[in-house]
């Protein structure tokens, strides 16, 4: 069948396909092509609908495509952006929203009240299965578009929502509409900044409550920049100047969101010049970062919070005591400077540094490395002679609870072990079967810059990531007084007496807030990062 | 080495007047051969280095402390200490076992997998060949991170488990299948060859003609991408520990070591370099003593 | 030998029902809370939760499951992954691009592997044979892990020989060096398979009789020989080719190339069933190919080999 000379024709098949190989590709543009446009590094995003974004990659992807009702300034006190005025009324309850006039989606389509309204309304309806969709929930009506289910994981399902239209959203006219909340809440305000609450245009939808095919692919949005092209997607997303944008105008012409797989790959880019920012260097390039890019290695706040979570159902860590000795045997600067390098900061209160009531080491002596006291205490209230710390294998964790245990074995005299699971969704599978899995790695970011997005969620009994079991009825007591009172500052007061109960209690070791960690190359400058690890869009620029 | 000839050689009278028996010419030749001591030598000592690693170090692998981060050789610590301030060379001593262990373990049960399916399928052809054949297709096909998320997470033994019989599982149910594919072309070739025929029709029945007559004669490069399949073996243990996967808790191993120190390999190369070095030589030798011990028994070679 | 390949092509049909079988069973013994796994660490509300397990069937049976994506796959639809992604566009892709890579290192291993694999069996026991040894071992001492970052770090940022990574744009150029780190992870193997059959053979009688009939040394070497110890080698770059596809998922990540390894590694750690069956179906396709390929060679190469 090959003739005479089989091993040449297999020669001549190899060199061929060698060739087919080579030829191949080469048919998509450089990335860089415009001289005042930017490269930045994300990961292929999950979604990009709006309210069905939760991950940083999406928003940040959002945050060029949507302007958003209100953002937050230096004192990280919300102000309006595209929105004229957000106000309340007495009660709390009722917030009204006008809207700055003249803006445009990408299409021509003005942005009106009721595009807000279909959005929410389409983010909050259960069925639309919507990442996003919790975040309507203190809006009134919110309930019946999610049914609960009725035996919780039994057989029977939940029944179908009657309406999908929040009953506590309504149109005054085509720039205002107003938001009734389910029970007063003095910062909603603050709620709204975030990315689910961006407005979508009406050519979203195919006919009501539905979004059109493909509109995810090719989102149009009401921000500075629009989609050039579509979503390539595990490739790029690339983003062009809107030239009929009524808003803040950014300095650069567009941006490249360039997708990577491992951060590493893209470090790799940003030292070749390829990449312009990454808004996170990884660990393992932390120690070369400052040789590799000398000043263009910066860091700034973010709202991350480390810490490390007691099964406070099991007998061995009720006792507070033992909880505090733990703690008191870590210490966060050695592994906050030798692990991360500086890169992250030690953690001695319960909420991040970047929200209005913080309070520097509110936490007290318990979160002070002490390894004399941490021994005595620890002796006195016989903790357990074996420690577990539970992590997920795929977050990179592995060096700091390595350290951490290593710190803890020899301040306590103890048996220390970190105990790897493949995914936080196995951890939690066993934390909600109350299997006793010891110390539990965890972590924070918040949605949005308040205290209570930090003590609700992960403290209050129903909290929906109190994942230990924690539970305290004077906390809970205090958290909703907290959410019900007139001020800001009225909350503020609730919030960190609810914090002292912590404090005293110890459920979690606080152990660090992290940082952004970012790099850029030398075609850019004036590169910072937001809170919600965002690249400030409207101050980067380019250098020639 | 599982070479045939040494069956072979144990069957043969060994008489002393006698001339010469094989395996005699065999030691007589390997005596001499500088190579064949130095690879069993190097062989020993990691082996004693996996049963009594306390013979080599005193010094606890397990007691680490961050003020010791990437400090060089100092004390007993002759090659330093890594990114947790542990002795580098006390784990890469007490690393051995695990190493050793998968690396072994895993080997055997993938060259006893692939012997079997690779000497049927070659030696009967047909319908036999057709299944078997797909049926390594089909294992070939499961993609190897899902193999080992799948028995690492399953076969775990709970509480305390090192992972140990996960790895080795993983990696011998997932590698046999190159080793059978080579058995079974091998087989194929000599098939046709007409001492077969001849054999056969002297009255050898399956069996025999399969182990006495094919076997010893299309065994060679089967042997090969089994000692190929050790070194890879003990080497991919620190890919699946890079993928999380891998051996768990306070395990050590040279694999563990590699995938922990392999992203600071620019700030501190010796916790990377040593393990990678012990690996490099165990294969070096694994390698070289079977190729002497081989070359020894050939007849063909004289 | 029309026959055989009929025959072949048949078997392909049931071999890929059993590939997708296995694989779906083992994605569904894998699978705890894919909802959860998507979401990573950030908690799912019970309606979020329940409309997704409806959308998915994510709470029925193994067998329901089963064949809800078997009655859809054999209407052409590939389905979507639990991001909404359709797994067919997916899969257009991403495997020109592991195709690509693939055929370019198997062919730089085995072009490497058989010329340095004859040459040290030859000059058996010599400098030469001895210190390919030591290089080859060295590279398979090395695990991937370890050689595809160094190899980005010396010759991508610090020589600058190649691009630090395949982001631009996935051609020739962007993809020789990832494919040069392939390529090592299976030279080894093929070298010394090639060198032990090579020494087998250059024993063999017919050599003898070649050498008497006055043919050169190179002739009786590189065509008699070689001829005649391919057979093995060629089943081991069969095998290879198809492990370079699904396990290049260190490299893709490493030189961000998102191929089939990348996808696949996605899909296992979200639990995401259709996604991975998707890839492995054709993941299979391709090896019974190649495998066919490989044993047609097997009669060419040999004329005593008969397939009927």
């Amino acid at each position: 069948m090959f003739g005479k000379r089989p091993w040449k024709m297999a020669a001549g098949a190899a060199a061929i396909s060698l060739l087919v190989a080579g030829c191949r590709g080469g048919d998509s543009e450089d990335p860089t092509a415009t001289a005042n446009a930017v490269v930045i590094g994300i990961a292929e995003p999950k979604h990009l609908l709006p309210t069905n974004t939760t991950d940083n990659n999406g928003s940040q992807v959002l945050a060029s495509l949507f302007y958003p009702l209100v953002d937050f300034d230096a004192g990280r006190k919300p102000v309006e952006v595209a929105a004229e005025s957000v106000t309340v009324d007495k009660t709390n309850r009722v917030w009204t929203i006008k809207l700055k006039p003249g803006f445009t989606f990408h299409n021509g389509e003005p942005v009106t009240s009721q595009n807000y309204i279909d959005a929410w309304n389409y983010g909050a309806y259960a069925p639309n299965a919507q990442d996003g969709g919790y975040f309507f929930e203190r809006i009134a009506g919110y309930a019946d578009l999610n049914p609960l289910d009725p035996d919780g994981a039994g057989p029977a399902k939940a029944p179908d929502p009657t309406t999908n239209k929040m009953s506590g959203l309504k149109k005054v006219d085509d720039l205002t509409f107003t938001v009734t909340l389910s029970a007063p809440f003095a910062s909603f305000d603050s709620v709204m900044a975030y990315s689910v609450f961006y407005p979508l245009p009406k050519a979203a939808f195919a006919k009501d409550g539905v979004i059109a095919e493909g509109f995810e692919e090719k989102l149009i949005g009401n921000g500075p920049f629009k989609l050039k092209g579509k979503w390539e997607h595990d490739d790029k997303i690339v983003v062009e100047k809107f030239s009929d944008f009524k808003g803040v105008v950014p300095k650069i012409d567009g941006v490249t969101w360039k997708i990577y797989q491992d951060d590493m790959a893209a470090y790799a880019d940003l030292v070749d010049n390829n990449l312009d920012v990454q808004t996170n260097i990884p660990t393992d390039a932390l120690a070369v970062a400052p040789a590799d890019l000398g000043e263009r290695f910066q860091n700034s706040e973010d709202s991350g919070f480390d810490f490390i979570g007691f099964p406070t159902f099991a007998p061995e860590y009720e006792n507070p005591n033992v909880r505090k000795a733990i703690s008191m045997a870590i210490n966060r600067e050695e592994i906050a400077s030798q692990v991360f390098l500086n890169s992250v900061a030690a953690a001695k209160s319960f909420v991040s540094p970047v929200v209005q009531g913080y309070r520097e080491n509110s936490c007290g002596e318990a979160c002070e490395y002490n390894p004399t006291k941490a021994r005595e205490l620890y002796a006195e209230n016989k903790g357990p002679a074996e420690i577990k710390i539970t992590y997920n294998q795929d977050g990179g964790h592995k060096s700091w609870v390595d350290a951490t245990c290593n710190q803890i074995k020899a301040a306590l005299r103890v048996n220390c072990t970190g105990v790897p699971e493949p995914k936080f969704s196995v951890m939690q599978e066993k934390l909600k079967a109350k299997q006793n899995i010891g110390l539990i790695r965890l972590g924070w970011v918040m949605d949005y810059p308040l205290m209570e997005n930090y003590l609700g969620p992960l403290f209050t009994t129903k909290g929906s990531s109190n994942f230990y079991g924690w539970s305290n009825a004077a906390f809970d007591t205090l958290m909703k007084q907290g959410s019900a009172a007139a001020t800001p500052e009225a909350q503020v007061k609730k919030w960190q007496q609810a914090e002292d109960i912590l404090a005293q209690e110890m459920p979690i070791i606080p152990l660090r807030f992290s940082r952004n960690v970012f790099g850029y190359s030398t075609r850019v400058a004036n590169v910072d990062m937001d809170l919600f690890k965002k690249v400030d869009l409207y101050e980067i620029e380019t250098v020639a | 080495m599982s070479d045939p000839n040494l069956i072979a050689m144990a069957e043969a009278p060994a008489g002393s007047g006698r001339p010469r028996s094989l395996a005699g010419d065999a030691w007589h030749d390997l005596r001499r051969n500088k190579i064949f001591w130095a690879s069993s030598v190097l062989v020993l000592v990691v082996l004693l280095m996996a049963l009594a690693p306390s013979l080599f170090t005193s010094a606890d692998p397990a007691a680490c402390a961050l003020s010791n981060k990437h400090k060089g050789p100092a004390g007993g610590a002759l090659f330093g200490y890594d990114f947790q301030g542990c002795d580098v060379f006390a784990r890469t001593v007490h690393g051995t076992r695990n190493s050793i262990e998968v690396g072994f373990l895993s080997t055997l049960l993938a060259g006893v997998i692939g012997l079997c399916f690779g000497l049927a399928a070659g030696y009967y052809g047909g319908a036999v060949d057709a299944v078997l054949s797909r049926g390594i297709d089909i294992v070939l096909g499961i993609p190897f991170l899902l193999g080992a998320v799948v028995f690492s997470g399953r076969l775990s033994a709970g509480e305390g488990d090192d992972g140990v019989t996960a790895v080795t599982l993983t990696l011998g149910l997932l590698a046999w299948t190159s080793a059978a594919r080579v058995m079974r072309s091998s087989v194929v070739s000599a098939k046709s060859q007409d001492y077969v025929a001849a054999a056969r029709m002297l009255g050898a029945g399956p069996l025999r003609l399969m182990f006495r007559h094919i076997l010893p004669n299309s065994i060679a490069p089967f042997i090969v991408v089994l000692t190929l399949m050790l070194g890879a073996n003990i080497a991919a243990e620190a890919t699946l520990s890079y993928l999380g996967v891998g051996l768990k808790g306070e395990a050590i191993s040279w694999g563990v070591q590699i995938a922990d120190a392999q992203g600071q390999a620019r700030v501190a190369a010796g916790p990377l370099v040593w393990p990678s070095v012990f690996l490099a030589a165990t294969v070096l030798a694994f390698i070289m003593l079977g190729d002497a011990v081989r070359d020894a028994f050939d007849p063909k070679l004289r | 030998m029309f026959r055989y390949i009929v025959r072949r092509l048949l078997q392909m049909i049931l071999t890929f029902f059993g590939a997708t079988f296995v694989v779906f069973a083992l994605m569904f013994a894998n699978q705890d809370d894919p909802i959860q796994a998507l979401a990573g660490e950030k908690p799912v509300s019970a309606s979020l939760r329940a409309a997704l397990t409806e959308r998915y069937h994510l709470d029925e049976g193994f067998l329901s499951q089963y064949w809800y994506y078997m009655s859809n796959l054999l209407t052409g639809d590939l389905g979507v992954t639990l991001t909404g992604r359709d797994i067919s566009a997916l899969l257009a892709e991403a495997w020109p691009r592991t195709l690509q890579l693939s055929l370019m290192a198997i062919v730089l291993a085995a072009v490497l592997a058989v010329t340095a694999g004859v040459w040290s069996a030859i000059r058996r026991g010599g400098a030469l044979d001895n210190g390919i040894l030591a290089f080859t071992l060295l590279l398979l001492a090395m695990p991937i892990v370890v050689l595809a970052p160094v190899a980005q770090l010396v010759f991508g940022m610090e020589l600058g020989w190649f691009p630090a990574t395949a982001s631009r744009e996935i051609s020739f150029y962007t993809l020789m060096l990832p494919a040069i780190v392939l390529a090592t992870t299976v030279v080894a193997t093929q070298l010394r398979v090639t060198r032990t059959s090579v020494v087998e053979n250059l024993r063999a009688d017919y050599v003898r009789t070649a050498r008497a009939k006055g043919l050169t040394p190179r002739r009786v070497t590189w065509v008699h020989v070689l001829r005649n110890s391919l057979i093995p080698v060629i089943t081991l770059i069969g095998v290879d080719l198809g492990t370079l596809m699904s396990g290049a998922l260190v490299t893709e990540e490493v030189f961000n190339i998102p191929g089939v390894g990348f996808n696949l590694a996605r899909g296992i750690r979200n639990e995401d069933g259709p996604l991975v069956v998707g890839f492995v179906s054709i993941l299979v396709i391709v090896f019974l190919v190649v495998n066919l390929i490989v044993d047609l060679l097997y009669a060419a190469l040999d004329p005593r080999i008969r397939y009927e």
